[in-house]
């Protein structure tokens, strides 16, 4: 009888332990500020709403190669039982490679707020479908930042800009493409305003003879960059407008908004989305195809992507613009926080001149293109 | 069943090979073969082709910074090691004997987040010397960028040379030097014409050592400089995050052994060299 006692509970116990401590690992890519919206934010809404689970952060670090870094894993683990991650946020970059590999779980139709987010983001990743693998987070953008007080009226135009930065040697200051993303988007724009043909870099087809129309933005952009700061990083720009070192370089807008909440950044600092228009991205929530809890990641995701949640963290937590559609934050959100969102892009601006990054072929070639003839 | 001694030693020695042989020999001979395969497979120079033509520049800068900062790394452990051993103000020799060695405790990666707000234009340093009346805020300038690199490679090498070349001084035989300073000669003169001649195996096996460091470093110019040119551990890191391009990265690789085994083959001919002369 005793051991009968001792075998049921032990046995309850081992039927109930998996379920006392269950574990989401939730992998992010991008900087520290996405790690700590999932660890400080999001996590623990998510555990108390589901008492028994705990939700892991983990940061795989900024940029595409932190994607890169949660691409290696899941491919690594393709052959086992399952991964280590349950929700994977990523670029769009990695997301279109993941989807033709396999990598991801095609998890929307059981989410339903993925039906709040119908932009082009959701659906088209760098020229990949992907519709059916990710519902945005949100969607990030880049602009130029400028000091108020050493530039009266900011450039407009890429061309503008050119001509601002000859007259002004070395005040115009950007990280290149190897020190983060506001650089890289700040060349993409640049082909895109010189290039020719700018729609067809966005949307395709791929063509792979297009590359050698570049040469001339090529070599008017080594000749920019003699004119320009080359800055450590998408930090180190911010780092070097905050100490007047630079009057305009491009950042990334939801950094510049949070930067100078927390003071890093002088009040007089302000954004300008010229044209014809610079990148912005969104990042991916989604689901490993091997994942052994799909069905509490598919829970996160639709709490991680309901309105209030996208309002009060997304918006006016963090700074970036909504994952969903704008339409379904209405109510949701005071007044002053929408607005701040738009002080200097205002939402015509970012309809007008907001772009996506190239398609995943033809942004190599711009990166490889700007390695071998501005940088060598 | 007993063991022979060479069994034993053997049986000794094998976990030390073990460990040299998987996370060593192994991932190195990985990158080998991907550095030599070629896109669709088979023995190809694609690799170095493509490394040679985006990243020639990188190579020349890289060899450049490396070797500037061992030649200042250098001198700058002489200054300090040969004031340590032949320093005769008791108070300048105490201070710098416990400073000196701060550096030694400090990773790259901090000491590169410090350099870039000590060195930038209006960082710290350039502020001190607007705020001592040395220089107008005009005049101030930038030194994130290869100056920075060398600037922050010296600060944290120099002490580890400094600290095996002044070792190296307290070992030889004070009496020449002393007999040096009697017939007249300065300090400087013994520090140059007797001293160093008899530690010069010392100090270029730390250059060495110093020399394959500085090559591997990432974080140092990935964040006091800007992208270009750049070291080749930044080109390989975005060879790889930007394109999963790994055989280019690999081959970047390959050219890095072969700038580091040109150390390694003076390092060894030393250790020969010194063995020889051994009794």
């Amino acid at each position: 009888m005793r051991l009968l006692t001792i075998a049921t509970s032990l046995a309850a116990l081992i039927a109930a332990s998996p379920l006392a401590a269950q574990t989401l690992n939730v992998a992010s890519a991008g900087d520290q500020n996405m790690v700590d919206y999932v660890k400080d934010y999001l996590g623990p809404m998510f555990e108390k709403a589901h008492p028994g689970v705990k939700v892991v952060a983990v940061g795989t670090g900024p940029g595409d190669s932190g994607s890169q870094k949660i691409y290696e894993k899941l491919d690594a683990q393709k052959g086992s039982a399952t991964t280590d991650f349950d929700v994977v946020v990523i670029h769009q970059k990695a997301a279109g490679q993941m989807v033709k590999e396999g990598l991801l779980d095609k998890y929307t139709a059981n989410v339903d707020t993925s039906k709040l987010a119908t932009g082009d983001a959701a659906k088209n990743a760098l020229g990949t479908d992907v519709s059916g693998y990710v519902i945005p987070m949100f969607q990030s953008q880049t602009a130029l930042a400028y000091n108020a007080d050493m530039v009266k009226t900011p450039p407009a135009t890429f061309a503008e800009l050119a001509d601002w930065a000859k007259k002004n040697p070395k005040q115009f200051g950007y990280n290149g493409i190897k020190g983060g993303m506001s650089g890289v988007a700040f060349v993409a724009g640049w082909v895109y305003a010189f290039g020719g043909d700018a729609d067809k870099l966005m949307k395709g087809p791929y063509d792979a003879a297009t590359k050698a129309n570049w040469d001339k933005a090529f070599a008017d952009l080594k000749a920019f960059n003699a004119n320009a700061t080359i800055t450590p990083g998408n930090a180190g720009t911010l780092d070097m407008l905050n100490r007047g070192e630079i009057a305009i370089g491009p950042v990334w807008v939801d950094m510049f908004y949070s930067w100078q909440a927390d003071g890093k950044l002088p009040p007089n600092m302000k954004l300008k989305l010229i044209s014809p228009g610079m990148p912005g991205q969104p990042m991916y929530y989604s689901i490993p195809e091997k994942s052994a809890q799909k069905k509490l990641a598919e829970a996160f995701i639709a709490l991680a992507t309901s309105p209030q949640v996208q309002a009060d963290g997304i918006v006016k937590k963090f700074n970036w613009y909504p994952g969903i559609d704008a339409k379904n934050l209405e109510g949701k959100l005071d007044k002053a926080a929408w607005d701040k969102l738009f002080t200097d892009v205002t939402p015509a601006e970012l309809a007008n001149n907001g772009k996506p990054f190239p398609i995943a072929p033809y942004f190599n070639d711009i990166l490889e293109g700007y390695e071998k003839k501005v940088a060598n | 069943m007993s063991i022979s001694q060479r069994q034993l030693a053997l049986l000794l020695v094998a976990p030390g090979l073990a460990l040299v042989a998987a996370l060593f020999l192994y991932p190195l001979s990985f990158s080998l073969i991907s550095a030599f395969t070629g896109p669709q497979g088979g023995v190809s120079l694609d690799a170095f082709r493509k490394a040679w033509e985006f990243y020639s520049g990188d190579v020349l800068f890289t060899v450049v910074i490396v070797l500037a900062s061992c030649l200042f790394t250098g001198l700058a452990a002489i200054i300090i090691a040969g004031t340590l051993t032949l320093g005769e103000n008791r108070w300048i020799v105490g201070t710098l004997k416990a400073l000196y060695r701060w550096p030694l405790f400090i990773p790259f990666i901090v000491a590169a987040q410090c350099m870039r707000t000590f060195l930038a234009k209006n960082g710290l340093m350039n502020n001190s010397f607007v705020a001592l009346g040395l220089m107008e805020p005009l005049q101030t300038v930038s030194f994130l960028d290869w100056r920075g690199i060398i600037a922050t490679f010296v600060w944290k090498q120099t002490p580890f040379v400094a600290l095996l070349l002044a070792g190296a001084l307290a070992a030889i035989d004070r009496a020449m030097l002393e007999a040096g300073r009697n017939l007249g000669a300065s300090r400087l003169r013994v520090l140059v014409e007797l001293a160093l001649p008899q530690v010069m195996p010392q100090l270029l096996v730390a250059l060495v050592l110093s020399f394959v460091t500085m090559l591997s470093v990432l974080s140092v110019p990935m964040m006091v400089a800007g992208s270009q040119p750049t070291m080749l551990t930044v080109d390989m890191a975005f060879r790889i995050n930007s394109y999963g391009d790994y055989a280019t990265a690999n081959a970047l690789g390959v050219i890095t052994y072969l700038l580091s085994a040109g150390a390694a083959i003076i390092y060894l001919k030393r250790g020969m060299a010194a063995k020889e002369g051994a009794p």
